[in-house]
């Protein structure tokens, strides 16, 4: 097992990788990570996902723009497709798969990206539809998955007004599965005018979200530890 | 203001036939504007994986060295190498090579729709990487210097080229029909054959002239 200096070294490395957005460091130290034995949860979490909470910072100060924001985000998936074989599956009390994509007429997908690497960060199982999505592709992919939770997003007016037939089909078929939207033309009355669960505005608020949940998501693992 | 002569110096030893810095403040859309320095980068060789790989770890040294300095930056990789499968790939698009290349004095845009420079021609292929380093900037090249020549357009086997003359003052001419050149290629591929003609390429004088040199200089 490696010393606290080592692992510490390799951390910072992976942290660093994403703030800089630089995928060959993330790479590396995701395999120091694991020539060393480390945690690979713990990796991801102390190095990567550390990383992009100091990105968020730096978005909401108005340092990084979009640009630096997919990079990093590239960044962190050099390194997450790595650690990700090695994880145990983590127990957080969120876990389970999700279906995810930008509805028909809709090319628009960097919120749905952004939001699509909190779900990877926290261990689900993400089927991502992509964009450009029929309607019914979504209701099929959420009845063979059985997926909790099902995500849909859109850009323009004129597609999003398909989301209520799809949030309607899959209610219908299956009543517990959770629908949230997305979106900048969404807000939270249509959302509820449609009986979705919830919504996130645009791919700044989606990444702002994705972010915090995540940091959520450190906190209570770190909570978890201390127990 | 940052002195760019050690980066150019850098990337020529790596192998680039020409580098450049451009202000190319005013081309970038919202997203990208807080990135105001395009750094070109061209090659001199075939388009092959080699060039391309060349291209890429050029690309590479330039981030390395401008993250050094503390700045940012984002490459935009060669037309040929269009990464996908990343998050950054979308947009890619809203650049296009040819706007770092005239603003950073590198070349214009000929009657062929492609970047022309006076010592290599058109058959250099470009990466970019845009960065908001305060780089010392080259002259822009404001004019095409293609004159009257017009043997690409009259043989262009898919009469795809217009025959304008480009200015930067109108960067959003019309130079070619790309619906035609792009028909041209498909049959070409049905034909098992190379997609591009690359007539626009070879007849170009400047092309020309650069081969002839180069070929001396082997022998």
């Amino acid at each position: 097992m490696a010393d606290d200096a080592k692992k510490k070294e390799i951390y910072e490395k992976l942290r660093n990788g994403v703030i800089q957005y630089d995928e060959d460091a993330c790479k590396e130290g995701a395999q120091e990570a694991i020539d060393a034995g480390l945690d690979a949860n713990e990796a991801i979490f102390d190095g990567l996902v550390s990383g992009m909470e100091e990105v968020g910072r730096l978005f909401e100060a108005q340092e990084y723009f979009v640009p630096e924001i997919l990079m990093c985000a590239d960044a962190l998936y050099a390194g997450l497709d790595i650690l990700k074989p090695h994880c145990k599956q983590m127990d957080l009390g969120v876990k389970g798969s999700v279906v995810i994509g930008t509805v028909e007429g809709d090319v628009h997908d960097i919120g749905k990206n952004l939001v699509k690497m909190m779900f990877d960060v926290a261990g689900f199982n993400v089927y991502d539809l992509g964009r450009d999505v029929p309607l019914d592709k979504f209701v099929e992919e959420q009845l063979k998955t059985d997926s909790e939770l099902v995500c849909l997003s859109a850009m323009m007016t004129t597609s999003m007004v398909g989301m209520p037939k799809v949030i309607e089909k899959i209610k219908e078929k299956n009543p517990n599965c959770m629908i949230m939207i997305g979106g900048a033309p969404t807000s939270k009355e249509l959302a509820d005018k449609w009986g979705a669960d919830g919504y996130a505005e645009d791919a700044s608020n989606a990444l702002k979200e994705a972010i915090k949940m995540v940091a959520f998501l450190k906190k209570l693992r770190d909570e978890k530890l201390k127990k | 203001m940052v002195d760019a002569a050690p980066l150019k110096q850098l990337l020529k030893k790596e192998g680039a036939a020409l580098v450049g810095i451009g202000d190319i403040s005013k081309a970038l859309p919202r997203e990208i504007r807080h990135l105001n320095r395009g750094v070109a980068i061209a090659v001199n060789r075939g388009l092959n994986k080699d060039s391309i790989d060349l291209l890429c770890g050029l690309q590479r040294s330039a981030e390395d060295w401008i993250r050094e300095l503390g700045f940012k930056n984002l490459s935009i990789p060669p037309d040929s190498d269009r990464r996908t499968g990343k998050l950054i790939t979308r947009l890619y698009k809203l650049f296009c090579h040819k706007t770092a290349a005239t603003c950073s004095g590198l070349g214009w845009i000929g009657k062929n729709g492609l970047i022309i420079n006076s010592r290599y021609g058109s058959q250099l292929s470009w990466a970019t990487v845009l960065t908001d380093a305060p780089l010392k900037t080259d002259k822009a090249i404001t004019d095409s210097e293609c004159g009257d020549c017009e043997l690409c357009v009259k043989h262009c086997p898919s009469g795809a080229l217009k025959g304008g003359k480009w200015s930067l003052s109108d960067p959003l001419k019309q130079m070619v029909y790309y619906d035609r050149c792009k028909a041209l290629k498909s049959n070409r591929q049905r034909f098992d054959e190379k997609p591009n003609c690359g007539l626009c390429v070879t007849i170009c004088p400047y092309s020309r002239k650069s081969r002839k040199k180069s070929m001396k200089e082997k022998i």
